[in-house]
């Protein structure tokens, strides 16, 4: 890592909760980048210098942990996160087979939600 | 004997009357005996005898006839009538060899030839019907002891004689057959020769006594295991003789015992059945009187055990038996109908829906005897229907309230997310506000620092987002009782095509990730209807299109959207309403199942089975049709027709 920032990836289809997450972290330093499709999540990970990936579970097309999988075929040392209104419906099994290092329940917990990407990007 | 009453046939051999015959007055003697005796008169030997061995009972032969005379005594000297020899003149000589040659009598026509004649030829006459008799009894019994020999030997059954003690004294070859296996018989106990299990199971020993005793004959039913084969005999003892002989008779019944054990038991099978069966059955005659009825038909009619035979049927089956019903129909065309539905009226007034299944009762021949009714009592059945709308509706809201969580979640995640930067954004306006007061150079300080022109703008974005996001939780919220609450539970002219909009707009929250949903609506006229059970009916019909869609996009890999296409048109004098999905779409072997109740493809806990048949029953209500097509290109389309005036001039139970 030289000097420059971490970069944190959003995925989410809905705007809002990009925008609401862009909000909470715009003090942090990090270079911020989002998605709104997988398809858009995909090409940034080919084209950008990703550190770690925040995506939602439920999407059109393709589920969070198939983004995460993507993601760990393409950057395998980024760090994987997921964040999901039904987090108890994800399955455990695979949350572990992906080295999913974190998930998050939605409606979320603003410093919680820092306080998980700290610790996240500090030792990615 | 019979013939005692033929006339007296004496036989009359003597020379022509050209050589001399007749001059002894021999035919005219014997015409003495009296009426009754035929005489024949022949003049050589062969005539003679021919007749003799017929029907003759004497002949009297002229010594005169020579040669020929003597071939008649010799032709019948061994059997034959008896031979009297009649001479002009006789000497001792000629006596004896007369009857050296086997004449029973030798008369020679003296002066008194007319008195003697008649009374020789009426003793030899005695003498032979005497003989004759004898012969027939013999012959007689010979032919009897013949019969009774041929009987006892092919008789099918086993026959054996006894004494007086039980031994045997005879048998014939089918007891022998059966029981002796080529061992003698004389004089063997019975214990000996005949099975034990066959002795005690007809307890042949005091059969035996009772016999001897002379009491009524009464044949019994003996059981013998041959192996693995079970035999049963008819068994009978007689008493024969004063000596105490009895005649023991076994005949093999197994095969009739059974087939009479079959017959028992297919009538107690199907009495079995009949007697047991949940639903009410009874047997009708052509004039539609009951002849056969089971405990449940005396319970479902309200009638007392057995009271039901001979009554007619239109006593309680008041549209079914009526000339257009199905009974009816049955009786008189032969017609077969499962499961119409009817209404037994009781005596005590109460009345029990019923389901009438009718079908003819032909005998072999083919030839219509009555009906066979079967009518299952349906009233738990009308209950649970109304139980599984109720049970349907909880489901189709727990769906319901599932997908409308998920679309809550998102505004209010970010509307949450957005709250706490506000309150952090509201603390950094209190600071520049205090640093204002404190002076503008520290004010200009502190702004540069938070960058206050960004925040201002990002509080402001922040506040109309959540705007927008409490905005959309309440649309929501609005959508939801419009859905719970607008309906009144009456018959009321409704906008089908306002029912189809406000369910779609519920369901989509659920489906837009993977469906497109496109509309063709025609304009509709109002259709008598309960709208909120219509909703039901189509969110159904768009979770089942959005399902197949899934498992169609799950089948097929890969992510992937579909269509529903939500369609209205006028037809005759109702609407149609159709959903049509480019989904999995329904496999040919269960297209004739999914109105059924519980009739589900899904995962367990995915589908309660009960949607398609809760659809299928409000339409009926309604007095529409439900029926799902397969779409051209994969997927399917269910249509629903609703006549506008609803169910046929009635209204309804809800």
């Amino acid at each position: 890592m030289s000097g420059d920032p971490p970069t944190l990836l959003l995925v989410d289809d809905e705007a809002r909760i990009l925008s609401a997450l862009r909000r909470s972290l715009r003090r942090e330093g990090w270079r911020v980048l989002t998605a709104s499709t997988p398809a858009e999540a995909l090409r940034l990970l080919d084209e950008e210098p990703i550190d770690a990936v925040l995506s939602d579970h439920k999407m059109p097309g393709m589920s969070g942990l198939e983004v995460l999988e993507a993601a760990a075929r393409r950057r395998p040392n980024a760090v994987r996160m997921l964040i999901s209104g039904w987090p108890d419906e994800i399955p455990a099994g695979r949350l572990e087979a992906l080295g999913v290092r974190a998930l998050i329940p939605k409606p979320w917990d603003d410093a919680e939600l820092k306080r998980v990407l700290r610790a996240a990007l500090s030792n990615s | 004997m019979g013939r005692a009453r033929e006339p007296v046939r004496i036989v009359v051999a003597e020379p022509s009357p050209r050589e001399g015959g007749g001059k002894l007055g021999t035919v005219e003697a014997l015409r003495r005996i009296g009426r009754g005796v035929r005489i024949e008169v022949v003049h050589d030997a062969a005539a003679a005898i021919e007749l003799a061995r017929s029907t003759a009972d004497l002949v009297i032969v002229d010594r005169d006839l020579g040669a020929e005379g003597a071939r008649v005594l010799a032709a019948l000297r061994r059997s034959g009538p008896p031979v009297v020899i009649v001479t002009p003149e006789a000497t001792a000589d000629v006596a004896l060899e007369t009857f050296k040659s086997g004449a029973a009598d030798c008369v020679t026509a003296s002066a008194d030839y007319a008195e003697v004649l008649p009374a020789v030829a009426l003793e030899q006459l005695r003498a032979w019907r005497a003989k004759s008799a004898r012969r027939a009894v013999h012959q007689r019994i010979r032919s009897l002891e013949r019969l009774h020999e041929t009987i006892v030997d092919h008789f099918p059954a086993s026959l054996a004689v006894l004494d007086a003690e039980g031994r045997l004294v005879t048998v014939n070859p089918e007891f022998e057959r059966a029981f002796l296996a080529g061992a003698a018989a004389e004089g063997r106990p019975l214990d000996g020769v005949l099975p034990a299990d066959l002795l005690a199971s007809a307890d042949v020993p005091d059969l035996l006594a009772r016999a001897l005793a002379g009491a009524a004959r009464t044949p019994r039913i003996a059981h013998a295991r041959d192996g693995e084969n079970a035999r049963a005999f008819d068994v009978r003892a007689e008493k024969l003789d004063a000596e105490g002989r009895i005649l023991l008779v076994l005949a093999d019944v197994t095969e009739r015992e059974r087939l009479a054990k079959n017959v028992r038991d297919l009538r107690g099978y199907m009495e079995n059945i009949i007697n047991t069966m949940y639903s009410g059955l009874v047997v009708v005659d052509e004039a539609a009187r009951v002849a056969v009825a089971n405990p449940m038909a005396e319970q479902i009619l309200g009638e007392a055990r057995g009271s039901l035979k001979g009554r007619a049927v239109r006593d309680w089956f008041g549209a079914a038996a009526a000339p257009d019903g199905c009974i009816a129909r049955t009786l008189s065309e032969g017609a077969r109908v499962r499961g119409a539905e009817g209404v037994v009226l009781r005596a005590d007034g109460k009345s029990v829906p019923v389901a009438i299944s009718s079908s003819p009762l032909v005998d072999a021949d083919g030839t219509r005897l009555g009906a066979v009714v079967i009518f299952p009592d349906v009233s738990e059945l009308v209950q649970l229907q109304s139980q599984v709308l109720h049970t349907e509706k909880m489901a189709s809201l727990g769906r319901l309230a599932a997908g409308v969580a998920h679309e809550i979640n998102n505004p209010m995640g970010f509307v949450h997310a957005n709250l706490s930067q506000m309150e952090e954004y509201l603390g950094d306006v209190a600071r520049l506000l205090d640093a204002a007061r404190s002076g503008p150079e520290i004010f200009a300080s502190l702004a540069r620092a938070l960058d206050a022109e960004t925040l201002l703008a990002d509080f402001g974005q922040a506040i109309r987002e959540s705007q927008e996001g409490s905005e959309r939780i309440r649309h929501i919220v609005q959508d939801l009782r419009a859905f719970a609450y607008r309906d009144d539970g009456e018959w009321v002219p409704g906008d089908v095509n306002r029912c189809l909009d406000s369910t779609a707009h519920i369901v989509w929250t659920m489906m837009k990730h993977s469906v497109v949903l496109q509309k063709e609506y025609a304009a509709l006229p109002p259709v008598r209807c309960h709208p909120k059970q219509l909703e039901q009916v189509f969110m159904n019909l768009l979770v089942n299109a959005y399902q197949a869609i899934e498992a169609r996009v799950a089948r097929d890999g890969a992510g992937g959207t579909g269509v529903i296409v939500l369609g209205t048109a006028t037809r005759d004098d109702g609407v149609v309403i159709s959903v049509s999905d480019d989904g999995a779409g329904i496999s040919p072997e269960h297209a004739d199942r999914i109105f059924e109740p519980f009739f589900t493809t899904k995962e367990v806990g995915e589908g309660t089975g009960l949607g398609l048949s809760t659809s299928f029953e409000i339409v009926r209500r309604h007095g529409g049709t439900i029926r799902a097509l397969p779409r051209d290109g994969g997927g399917t389309i269910f249509e629903v027709f609703l006549p506008l005036q609803g169910p046929d001039g009635q209204t309804p139970q809800p």
